[in-house]
Parts: C-alpha cells; sequence; structure tokens
C-alpha cells in the first residue's frame, strides 16, 4: 500500500510524469534498433504503440501525447527509410506513420480518460463511504457529547483538521468554553449567529481571522457553531463532502438538543405536580393537629372543666402533637431519599430488637391489634441500617394499624433464606383493591375516601428505603385474607470465625463459696 | 446533699426552658437555666448543679464543645436534650462523656425517668458490692449472679459483660466502648460479636429475653441497663 502510493504520488508531480514518458520512449527507442535490423522497422512502430498503451494505464493525458509524438517522430526519424530524415519516401510508409500517430494518441487518450473516470468514480465511493459511516457513528451517539467526540473523530480522519464545536445551550445562549479568545472572535461569532452565514478564513467575510467560523443547521433549530482551523481551502470534492457533514452533525445536534429540551420540559412539569401535591397535602395534614392543638389548649385555658375532660383534651394535645411529629418525619426521611444523600450506616443487628423498638413506640396505636410476632429459630444477626429499617417497619405497621378493623391480628414475621433476610407485615383487614396494589407505594398515593390522615408518602419511603438495603418489597393480598408486605434484603450470616471465645464458667462450685 | 437537687438546663429555645423549668419543678427540682454555652459553664461553675441539662445547638458554640469543656471538671451527669438525632452525633456526645441523650420532640414522662436514674447513679457511687435489679442480684466479690434466688451459670465473657452493664447502670454504653472493654481495641468494629453474647446473657437474666427489660437496645448506639 505505502509503496503503490509512494509512487503515485511521485507521480502525481508533472514534471516527473513527462520525464517518465520521454524517458521511456527513448529507451524503448534505443533497445528496437538491433530488431529493426534484424526483422522489419515496422515492428518497431508495434512496439512503441505498445509502450504508449501501458503509459496510458497510469499517466495523464499530457504525458501521453509527448509519449505520442515522441515516439511517432523518433520511428520516423530512426526507423523510416531513409534514416536520420524526417522524409517519408514510401506512401504506404506515409499512411502507417500517420495511422501510427492517430493509434497512440487516441488509444492513450481514451485510456486515460477510462482511468480518470475510474478514479473520479473511487473518490465519489470514498466520499459516500466516508458520509455513509458518519451517519452510522452519529445515529449511535446518544448524548451530546458522544455527537461531538464522533463528528471531531470523523472530521479528523477526512479532513485532517480538529473542529471545535461552540454549541447553544437550552436557553438558547452560545456555550463558550474556556478557551483563550482571540481579538474579535466574540463578536465575530455573534456576527455569524446573526447573519446566519459562515465566516472567518477562506470566507468574504473577516478573512483575516485565523480560523473558519460555520453555522450549524437543523431543520427547526440552530444548534451552535463550528471552529475550524483550515490553513487551505477545501478543494471542489472536499468542499462538497464538508457541506454533507455540516448538513449531518447539524441535524444529529438538533435531534438531541430537542429531546434534552423535551426532556427538562416533562421534569420541570412533573416537579411543578409534586411541588402543588405537596403543598397542598403538607398544608392540609398540618392544619388539622396544629387546630386540635389550637382549640384544646383555649379551651383548656378558658373555662372550668372537669378532670375526666380535662384529661381528654391533654390527650387529644397530645395525639395531635404526635402525629405532627410523624409528618416532619416523614418529609425529613422523603427529602433525604429525594436528595440522593442517604447514606447507609450498616451494622449487625437483632431482628428481634428491631421488633421490639418499633412495637414499644406504637404501643398505643397497637393497642386495637394484636400483634403476633414470629422470627425463626435459627435466625442470624443480619446486616442493615437500623434506623431506617426502624422507619420502615414503623411505617408499614403504622398502616396496618390505621387500615385495619379493631381486634385483627397483625403477623410479624422474620427469616432467613438463601441469604435473604425475609421480612413480612401481613394484616387481616379488608386488602388492597388491585389497582392500589400497583400503586400503593406512589409518592402522594392514597387510598380513595382514606378515613385516616396522612401524606401517603409512607409506603414511598419503605421501599426507598428497602431498595437503598439493595432489596424489593412486594405487596399482595394474602389467600387468608388482609394485605402481606414482603420485605426481602441480601443478607450474609455474619463472620464469627475469628470471635475469642471464653467459656469458662465463673462459679466454679456454687456450693462452696456460700 | 441539699434539700432538693438543682437541674441546671442549657439551652437556647425559650419556649424549651419554660417547659422543662415547669414539669421539673413539679417534680420538686430546683431549676436553673441558661440560654448559651458560655453562660451554662458560669452557671455550672457557680451552682455546682446535681444535672445538666444540655442542647448540642446552641447559638455561640457547639454543644458538643460545650460538652468537652465541662467535662474537663464536672463529673456529675449531663444528659443531652437535642433535635439532632442523628446516630453519629449521638455517638459522639456519648464518647464525648454525655451519660444519655434524648432527642427532641421528646415526652417528659421519659426525661423524668432518664434524670432519676441518672442522680441515683452518680449518688450510688460508694463502691458497693452487690447490685440489685428488681429479681436480679449480682454480686461482685462472690462473682455470683442470681435471678430469684436462683443462681445463674454464665461464662467469663457473660460475666464481664454483665457487669460492665451493671456498673454503669442507666448510662447508654456505645458499642465500641462495650467491644473495648471487654475484647480490646482490635476488636471494636466487631459488633456481631456484642449481639450473640447480648443474645446469651438475654436468655439467661431476662424473664422473657424477646422483650427485654434489664438490657436494653439503643438502636445503633449501644446498650443500657436499667430497671
Amino acid at each position: 500500500m505505502t509503496k503503490k502510493s509512494t509512487i503515485e504520488k511521485w507521480l502525481s508531480r508533472p514534471i516527473y510524469s513527462y520525464l517518465l514518458a520521454a524517458g521511456s520512449v527513448l529507451l524503448c527507442v534505443i533497445l528496437s534498433f538491433h530488431l529493426a535490423y534484424s526483422q522489419s522497422y515496422h515492428l518497431v512502430a508495434f512496439i512503441l504503440l505498445l509502450l504508449v498503451s501501458f503509459l496510458s494505464t497510469f499517466l495523464s493525458t499530457g504525458p501521453i501525447l509527448l509519449a505520442s509524438t515522441l515516439s511517432a517522430i523518433t520511428w520516423n526519424f530512426f526507423f523510416i527509410p531513409p534514416n536520420k530524415t524526417f522524409h517519408i519516401e514510401r506512401t504506404d510508409d506515409l499512411l502507417i506513420f500517420v495511422l501510427f500517430f492517430a493509434i497512440a494518441v487516441i488509444n492513450g487518450i481514451f485510456t486515460s480518460r477510462v482511468r480518470m473516470q475510474k478514479d473520479l468514480v473511487r473518490q465519489r465511493e470514498n466520499r459516500t463511504n466516508a458520509l455513509l459511516e458518519l451517519t452510522k457513528a452519529l445515529s449511535g451517539a446518544g448524548t451530546i457529547e458522544d455527537i461531538l467526540k464522533v463528528a471531531t473523530f470523523q472530521i479528523a480522519s477526512q479532513f485532517r483538521t480538529s473542529p471545535l464545536f461552540l454549541l447553544m445551550d437550552l436557553d438558547g445562549n452560545l456555550n463558550l468554553p474556556e478557551l483563550p479568545h482571540h481579538n474579535g472572535e466574540t463578536a465575530l461569532l455573534s456576527w455569524v449567529l446573526k447573519h446566519n452565514t459562515r465566516a472567518g478564513r477562506h470566507t468574504p467575510h473577516f478573512p483575516e481571522s485565523a480560523y473558519t467560523y460555520l453555522p450549524l443547521y437543523g431543520n427547526k433549530i440552530k444548534p451552535g457553531i463550528l471552529r475550524l482551523e483550515q490553513p487551505q481551502a477545501f478543494d471542489a470534492d472536499q468542499a462538497q463532502l464538508w457541506e454533507a457533514f455540516l448538513v449531518q452533525i447539524g441535524n444529529a445536534l438538533e435531534r438531541e438538543s430537542l429531546n434534552l429540551l423535551a426532556r427538562k420540559a416533562k421534569f420541570l412539569d412533573e416537579s411543578d405536580r409534586l411541588y402543588k401535591t405537596l403543598f397542598n397535602s403538607i398544608s392540609h395534614e398540618f392544619r388539622i393537629p396544629v387546630a386540635t392543638i389550637m382549640g384544646a389548649s383555649d379551651t383548656l385555658l378558658n373555662g372550668q372543666y372537669s378532670p375526666p375532660m380535662q384529661s381528654e383534651l391533654f390527650h387529644e394535645i397530645l395525639t395531635a402533637s404526635v402525629r405532627l411529629n410523624r409528618l416532619i418525619e416523614n418529609l425529613l426521611n422523603m427529602s433525604r431519599l429525594e436528595s440522593g444523600q442517604l447514606a447507609l450506616r450498616p451494622d449487625w443487628h437483632d431482628i428481634n430488637d428491631l421488633f421490639n423498638k418499633v412495637t414499644s413506640e406504637l404501643k398505643t396505636e397497637l393497642e386495637n391489634n394484636r400483634v403476633n410476632t414470629l422470627i425463626a429459630e435459627s435466625m442470624p444477626l443480619v446486616r442493615m441500617d437500623f434506623g431506617l429499617m426502624e422507619q420502615v417497619i414503623y411505617n408499614l405497621l403504622l398502616n396496618a394499624t390505621q387500615y385495619t378493623p379493631k381486634g385483627t391480628t397483625i403477623n410479624l414475621e422474620a427469616t432467613h433464606a438463601n441469604n435473604q433476610m425475609i421480612l413480612r407485615v401481613h394484616d387481616y383487614g379488608p386488602g388492597f383493591a388491585s389497582k392500589d396494589l400497583l400503586n400503593a407505594f406512589n409518592k402522594f398515593f392514597r387510598i380513595k375516601n382514606s378515613q385516616t390522615g396522612g401524606l401517603g408518602l409512607g409506603l414511598s419511603i419503605v421501599k426507598g428505603f428497602v431498595e437503598a438495603h439493595g432489596g424489593t418489597i412486594t405487596l399482595e393480598n394474602h389467600k387468608q385474607g388482609g394485605a402481606c408486605f414482603t420485605i426481602s434484603i441480601p443478607s450474609e450470616n455474619p463472620n464469627m470465625e475469628n470471635m475469642p471465645v471464653n467459656d469458662d464458667e465463673i462459679q466454679r462450685d456454687n456450693t462452696s463459696k456460700i | 446533699m441539699n434539700d432538693q437537687p438543682t437541674i441546671l438546663v442549657i439551652d437556647d429555645e425559650l419556649q424549651i426552658r419554660r417547659l422543662l423549668e415547669i414539669s421539673l419543678s413539679a417534680k420538686g427540682y430546683k431549676v436553673a437555666h441558661a440560654a448559651t454555652g458560655q453562660g451554662g459553664m458560669v452557671e455550672a461553675a457557680t451552682l455546682h448543679p446535681s444535672l445538666i441539662i444540655l442542647d448540642l445547638g446552641l447559638p455561640d458554640n457547639d454543644g458538643q464543645v460545650i460538652l468537652q469543656d465541662l467535662r474537663r471538671w464536672y463529673s456529675k451527669p449531663i444528659i443531652i436534650l437535642s433535635v439532632r438525632n442523628a446516630e453519629t452525633e449521638i455517638i459522639q456526645a456519648l464518647d464525648n462523656g454525655a451519660n444519655d441523650y434524648l432527642t427532641k420532640p421528646f415526652r417528659s414522662g421519659e426525661l423524668l425517668a432518664r434524670i432519676r436514674a441518672a442522680i441515683r447513679l452518680s449518688e450510688q457511687q460508694s463502691d458497693q458490692p452487690i447490685f440489685t435489679f428488681g429479681p436480679l442480684s449480682i454480686d461482685m466479690v462472690n462473682h455470683m449472679v442470681k435471678k430469684s434466688d436462683e443462681l445463674i451459670k454464665l461464662t467469663a465473657t457473660e460475666y464481664a459483660l454483665l457487669c460492665l452493664l451493671v456498673k454503669n447502670s442507666g448510662r447508654v454504653l456505645t458499642h465500641q466502648f462495650i467491644l473495648k472493654e471487654i475484647w480490646g481495641y482490635s476488636y471494636m468494629e466487631q459488633t456481631q460479636y456484642l449481639r450473640v453474647y447480648v443474645a446469651q446473657l438475654r436468655k439467661k437474666i431476662e424473664q422473657d429475653p424477646a422483650r427485654p427489660s434489664f438490657l436494653i437496645t439503643e438502636s445503633g448506639i449501644g446498650y443500657r441497663f436499667g430497671e
């Protein structure tokens, strides 16, 4: 490959190809002297014709014409009698000479033209391939960064120059990178944006600039400007390919920018909706307990009530404040989840401790239900973030107390299988409507006509915290009735191998001591 | 001892100070308060209170720093009462010498119980060798542990753990502290060992090991021994 290309390069210099054409004709003439004397000088004509045909396979028209003319003249001069004169005596020789010259010229020119056409086709094919490659690579690029990377690479390999993309951001401002700007570059950029016309070097506008600036076009938006370092203007072929490149890159950038815009709009829409829901429900949910506290304490201050009535009012205040505190806790947990700053602090814990803690915290709420705690006999220690799992079980158990009839049982189970801890909260209430089973973990989801207050955050917090442990939670209606939440969290058995064991008993013999 | 123990409340929230003053004086305590860390230090030095209730979020100085400063000379109980409920914050406060902590919002009943336990513990500093908790008695001279007058067989490690907790009853001991005391520095991260021994010990000393009443878990922080 490289050898061929060096020869091609060498031949592309006109002077060498002319020298080659003349040299080979002269060499051929010298070598043919012997043949002419021993055989016939007509043979030499055929040899020269063969040479010209051969040369025309790789030389352009000029050198071929030179070779044809030179071979005709030398053949006439050295071989057609009388020798060493340009005079041709015989009519048939004259005819052969004219035919020779015509055949050489026509043959040479046609061959070289066919070759040139083939070259042209090859060039066109290369261009098509380059464009195809660019299109393929661009369609695979999923982000703006990918598109720029692909475009930069393809431009570098086709045009041997590295481009700089100056893109519009989503608000329509041109993003200027931290580069040492050339004098007047900013002015030039805004000119290009305003007139939507290329400028800079090799263009009629600002030709003194070091770079060429080309606006990128899409169908609807202008994605930005491309800055090109281009020491020489492109030739006609390159320019054509370059235009095609620009269109492709512009379209790809437009496609991705529009995507981004659409996504941003959707996100804004969603967060706006969330914001509204949150504020509506927060103000509602906060007002009720606050109203209770204000009303009850005001009543207590302004009247003489019997001790049982007073105690009832005090209880109302306490219940309302517990409810307020729960709201705050859930909001804080939600914001911890949403901010993505939930740092897990896992440690080895006894499931028994977890269940105890939650049931004792919910003692008042659980007064009307019976909680059945079932922990597998062989339950190992479990590695988890106690605080988060406490919140998980708390929310599930609180839900169960709120949505089940008085006197029903709530099962709280813990088992361990295949390196998974499985926790189950199963109540014997009405369960979930089948369409609610799917949405129960969504933020702000509330069961229709729910009698209890709340923001509808509890279960989404549960899900978030379980997932933070790399676990899953599922909800189904149990065959025996009631809702059943199943949590499974990966959990290896703790490593006890290096535990120092001192199993000596402290009392050697209790009778001797007493 | 004077007639009534004095309690110093260091908290910048006026409402909390007022609330504590009412509920504590109703129970017969004398109450003094300060709204800043510096003011608290001065009050503590002049009044020598029997107990200090300290908030961690003070306007002039971080409560953890005040706690460290107090502990340079003040040896009586300090209870932390703060809205900061991160486990790391609580563990740091306990390591800095706090006896106990409660997070706001709190129930006054719970706070009063903690105060009673802490004061009793600090006054009980006599080196008595026998401790009794309900049906449980621990005789540290004769190495004997009895539940309802029945002798309990404990292993050496279980006994060491029990003694450590009993000697600090009413006080929250962090996992790291217990692990260091029982097994040594290199075991300070091996919480699982501690859990195993706690479970064993509970089986032997508790009436209902699933619902312990003596050896109480302070989730994510440590253990406390009490009635």
